[in-house]
């Protein structure tokens, strides 16, 4: 056996290769190649559309001069009047459970349309229903007991008549998350003037509340 | 002879010992990014979590929800990259999952402008 002798070329050879693998692990460290915890995954969505029509809709109207008594629910046309004592609001919604629409999907776009039959210079405002209604019982007196948004989601013009349509994408897609909803109150937030639309009771169809929605789930 | 010997042996040893660490290098390993290593790894969770989106009435995604984030991957970084149809990406983001009770919600923000509608698919990962 050969005996190892430690001389001063060994000891270059010996130092070179400590300090090379010192800085290899030191360099690899500070790559962060440490036990990371990693977990990456994916999830692909289904798109599709919801179109809905007078057949899911409900609308009513409200009047303060006759609080007790229920307006809409048969009447074909939607009234909306911002005179002091004398105002009228507007609701609508549609039943998306026709979608089947799970809580973790959601509205891409959506797009109501009314049509204004009598025109008045006002600006018609949407602003979003969180609690339940129905067309058949809703009167004046029970507005209080709505839960209904403090900002407008949008606002159209009531100045001329013909078909409106404004963007809900923000309210549908929250209501597919909250698994219903409950639609808008119309009221004018400017203007004196009463607008009347077309409700879904309308004789002519193609002037009854409509919504196009396009989804994700 | 012997010392040719040596000395060959110190460049090959030097030469072996630097490629191995540009090799590291290469691989993109750096701190916090996915390489095409095969180092093992052990997540907080191994289940598939569910996103969903928020959007604006522009139909704009303003923020992803990642739903039930187990308790361990407190402190871990959730990246989310939303992803069109061919997969490529329409934006990108990212936080620490914060400390809390059962499963987290964790709301992701800063996509920029992605139009819901382009989205097909979400890809995410949780580093820790």
């Amino acid at each position: 056996m050969r005996r190892f002798r430690l001389s001063p070329l060994n000891l270059v050879v010996a130092l070179l290769i400590g300090s090379l693998s010192f800085a290899g692990v030191g360099y690899a460290a500070s790559l962060g190649l440490v036990s990371k915890k990693l977990h990456v995954w994916s999830q692909t969505l289904t798109k599709g559309t919801c179109n809905q029509t007078s057949t899911t809709a409900a609308d009513t109207y409200v009047r303060q001069a006759n609080p007790n008594s229920v307006a809409g629910g048969t009447a074909t046309t939607l009234r909306i009047v911002p005179t002091a004592g004398s105002q009228e609001y507007s609701f609508i919604t549609f039943n998306l459970s026709g979608c089947s629409l799970p809580t973790t999907g959601g509205a891409d776009s959506a797009a109501l349309s009314v049509f204004v039959t009598t025109a008045g210079n006002d600006t018609i405002s949407l602003f979003p229903v969180y609690s339940s209604w129905s067309e058949s019982t809703l009167n004046w007196n029970g507005l209080g007991g709505l839960t209904i948004g403090s900002t407008a989601t949008t606002t159209f013009s009531g100045a001329t008549t013909g078909a409106k349509t404004v963007p809900v994408t923000a309210d549908v897609d929250a209501a597919i998350k909250a698994g219903t909803l409950w639609g808008w109150e119309l009221r004018a937030t400017t203007g004196t003037a009463n607008v009347v639309l077309a409700s879904s009771e309308n004789g002519n169809a193609a002037r009854r509340p409509s919504m196009t929605l396009s989804y994700e789930k | 002879m012997k010392r040719l010997t040596r000395i060959i042996g110190i460049a090959l040893t030097a030469a072996l010992v630097s490629v191995g660490v540009a090799s590291a290098a290469s691989l993109g390993l750096t701190t916090g990014k996915l390489g095409a290593g095969s180092a093992a790894v052990t997540g907080c969770t191994s289940s598939s979590l569910t996103a969903t989106r928020n959007v604006d009435n522009n139909g704009n995604v303003t923020q992803v929800n990642v739903l039930s984030v187990p308790q361990a991957c407190a402190g871990q970084t959730l990246a989310v990259t939303l992803e069109n149809s061919g997969h490529a990406s329409l934006g990108a983001g990212s936080t620490v999952v914060g400390a809390c009770t059962g499963g987290c919600t964790v709301n992701v923000t800063g996509f920029g402008t992605v139009a819901a509608a382009n989205l097909t698919s979400y890809a995410l990962s949780l580093t820790g």
